[in-house]
């Protein structure tokens, strides 16, 4: 296991970097426009107030707008709010891609006749999507903390921590559902697909239940529901946290039982998984 | 009684939905022998191979490799042997030394590296270059070279000279018998037919899912039709071979000679031959290629 999360983690060297530095400069640029903006809260204030309440919720500040004149505010409004659509796409991509991305290339049928169990090569190369995410995160977090020593923006390091803490959960919980999903559907492109639109759709129903009621009840199983990016700052909710980070792991048990029982396919086959998973699981209660 | 067997399969099955892959198959490797596998594409080779690896299930029947049920204790197997997939594909961002240290270290490193260099140099392949810049034979070399390096116990390679140039497929085949001659058991399968007859002491042939046939090479060879021509100094009564069991006259020239077509051993042939007066003989000696188009023309082993 040990080998593979280091070879994974290998891989994945250029993913951290890029997402991680390039997000990191996205925040550098938002702390630089904070600065600018200081003394102009009010002209500004004027100009938001005549934005339609739906596209406000989409930045998660539609309650009070002079929140974002706030460090905290501002930093949600202009980045965390948006970081899960953005860095969401980078999990997606891993997560669907964690096994069956060597899989379609042909190369987890020689991976897999060595010395290696599948919950092993399960288990190292989602250890290493995790620590991947977590670096990404640090690099943005310290691109913050770098920005923030020459600015008026003043948050701690560890306040800071907080949404990036959940920002992980939900990212984690992402790439796990779409790890779940490349284990049921023909190909990995199908998978993150999938995952993809509910990002979006969960991006969209926890943003419009803000302004719509009616909303709200299907909100409530909207994994970005559970984001806290401002909410983080001033009362952090490990029990959303933990919920997060158990529904992840839940999908990632799912994926492993699904990885135990299906055959490797080779380059270029592809199948839908459910009936064979039905089948034998009907197959087992008959012997059983 | 498996456990001194390389291979046993009893019955194994597997289907891909409506596909039947494998429709119980019984195979018996001996410890320490070269057994070749054949079968046109799509028989079943590959499917067996991988089952026997665990890569994926079979549906039921009984296998065990060196002793062990591959899908109980897939690790136990892997460990012990070596493996050549039919579709060799790798990482192509890494070099070949980078690959081949990759999969040392899935094996806990047991290679030794001198011998991974000599593996190397014996089939003319550069480890610096990397993946994604190698022919597809030169790839089947690292593929060949990962199988062996840990010196396994059991060797299953499928298709390890296809996409090789001739003088490689000779190495490789060489190194084959290297490996049996230091006590490994060495599971190929193929569709080249000259490649088993010149390296396999039993072969067993496959079609649609099935074990037609298994026997030693030379004794496949020796029930095959064979083409003999015979040369007289003087005419001859050539009715003396006519009726001779499963000698059939193909054509004749002048009663001075005669082409024969022979089934089997050619014993009686030679005795008649004795009485006549026989300047020269010419057999050709019957490829696999001609006893397993006999097999398949002719329906042999077909449930």
């Amino acid at each position: 296991m040990v080998t593979i999360f280091r070879y994974a983690m290998r891989r994945s060297r250029g993913q951290v970097l890029g997402w991680g530095i390039g997000m990191a400069l996205l925040g550098w640029m938002m702390v630089s426009v904070y600065d600018s903006l200081a003394g102009q809260e009010e002209a500004l204030i004027d100009l938001v107030s005549v934005y339609p309440k739906e596209l406000m919720a989409f930045f998660g500040s539609a309650e009070g707008m002079t929140s974002m004149f706030t460090p905290e505010g501002f930093l949600s409004l202009e980045f965390l709010s948006l970081a899960p659509v953005i860095l969401g796409i980078y999990s997606v991509l891993m997560g669907s891609g964690l096994l069956v991305s060597d899989e379609e290339k042909g190369t987890l049928d020689l991976i897999l006749a060595h010395p290696v169990t599948r919950t092993s090569l399960l288990g190292g190369r989602a250890c290493a999507f995790a620590a991947a995410t977590a670096g990404i995160l640090a690099i943005i977090w310290l691109g913050f903390m770098t920005a923030m020593t020459r600015s008026s923006m003043e948050i701690g390091g560890l306040e800071l921590l907080r949404p990036l803490l959940s920002l992980f959960a939900v990212l984690l919980l992402f790439g796990a559902l779409a790890l779940f999903l490349s284990m049921l559907l023909p190909s990995r492109r199908l998978a993150a697909t999938v995952s993809g639109l509910l990002l979006v759709a969960s991006y969209f129903v926890t943003s419009l239940a803000r302004i719509n009621e009616n909303l709200e009840q299907i909100a409530r199983f909207s994994p970005l529901n559970y984001y806290q990016s401002e909410k983080a700052f001033q009362h952090f909710n490990v029990q959303w946290l933990s919920g997060l980070l158990g529904v992840a792991l839940l999908f990632v048990a799912v994926a492993w039982w699904s990885f135990q029982r299906r055959d490797i396919r080779v380059g270029g086959e592809g199948g839908w998984q459910v009936p064979k998973l039905v089948r034998r699981w009907r197959a087992a209660r008959t012997q059983g | 009684m498996s456990g001194d067997l390389g291979i046993l399969t009893q019955g194994m099955r597997k289907s891909y939905g409506r596909i039947r892959a494998l429709r119980g198959i019984d195979l018996e490797v001996r410890r320490g022998e070269i057994f070749g596998f054949l079968g046109p594409n799509g028989a079943g080779k590959t499917t067996a191979i991988r089952c026997l690896l665990d890569l994926i299930r079979r549906d039921s029947g009984t296998a065990r490799v060196l002793g062990i049920d591959p899908h109980k204790d897939p690790v136990a197997v892997r460990t012990r042997t070596g493996y050549l997939p039919g579709e060799m594909q790798l990482d192509e961002n890494l070099t070949g030394e980078q690959q081949l240290h990759f999969l040392n270290d899935l094996r806990g490193g047991m290679a030794d590296w001198s011998f991974v260099r000599q593996l190397a140099d014996r089939l003319e392949l550069d480890l610096r270059r990397p993946i994604r810049n190698l022919s597809k034979g030169n790839k089947i070399k690292i593929g060949v070279v990962q199988a062996l390096m840990h010196r396994p116990e059991l060797l299953m390679l499928d298709e390890p000279t296809f996409g090789l140039d001739p003088l490689m497929q000779q190495e490789v085949l060489r190194l084959l018998k290297e490996a049996r001659a230091e006590g490994a058991t060495v599971f190929f399968s193929s569709h080249v037919l000259s490649e088993v007859q010149a390296t396999a002491e039993r072969v067993a042939f496959i079609r649609k899912g099935l074990i037609v046939e298994v026997a030693e090479t030379e004794s496949l060879i020796a029930r095959a039709v064979r083409r003999t021509h015979i040369y007289f100094r003087q005419p001859v009564d050539l009715g003396v071979l006519a009726h001779l069991q499963g000698v059939t006259i193909l054509s004749r020239d002048d009663s001075r000679s005669v082409v024969l077509q022979v089934e089997g051993e050619m014993d009686g042939l030679i005795k008649a031959l004795a009485s006549l007066p026989v300047s020269d003989l010419e057999t050709e000696r019957p490829s696999l290629e001609d006893v397993f188009l006999a097999y398949y023309e002719g329906g042999g082993g077909e449930a």
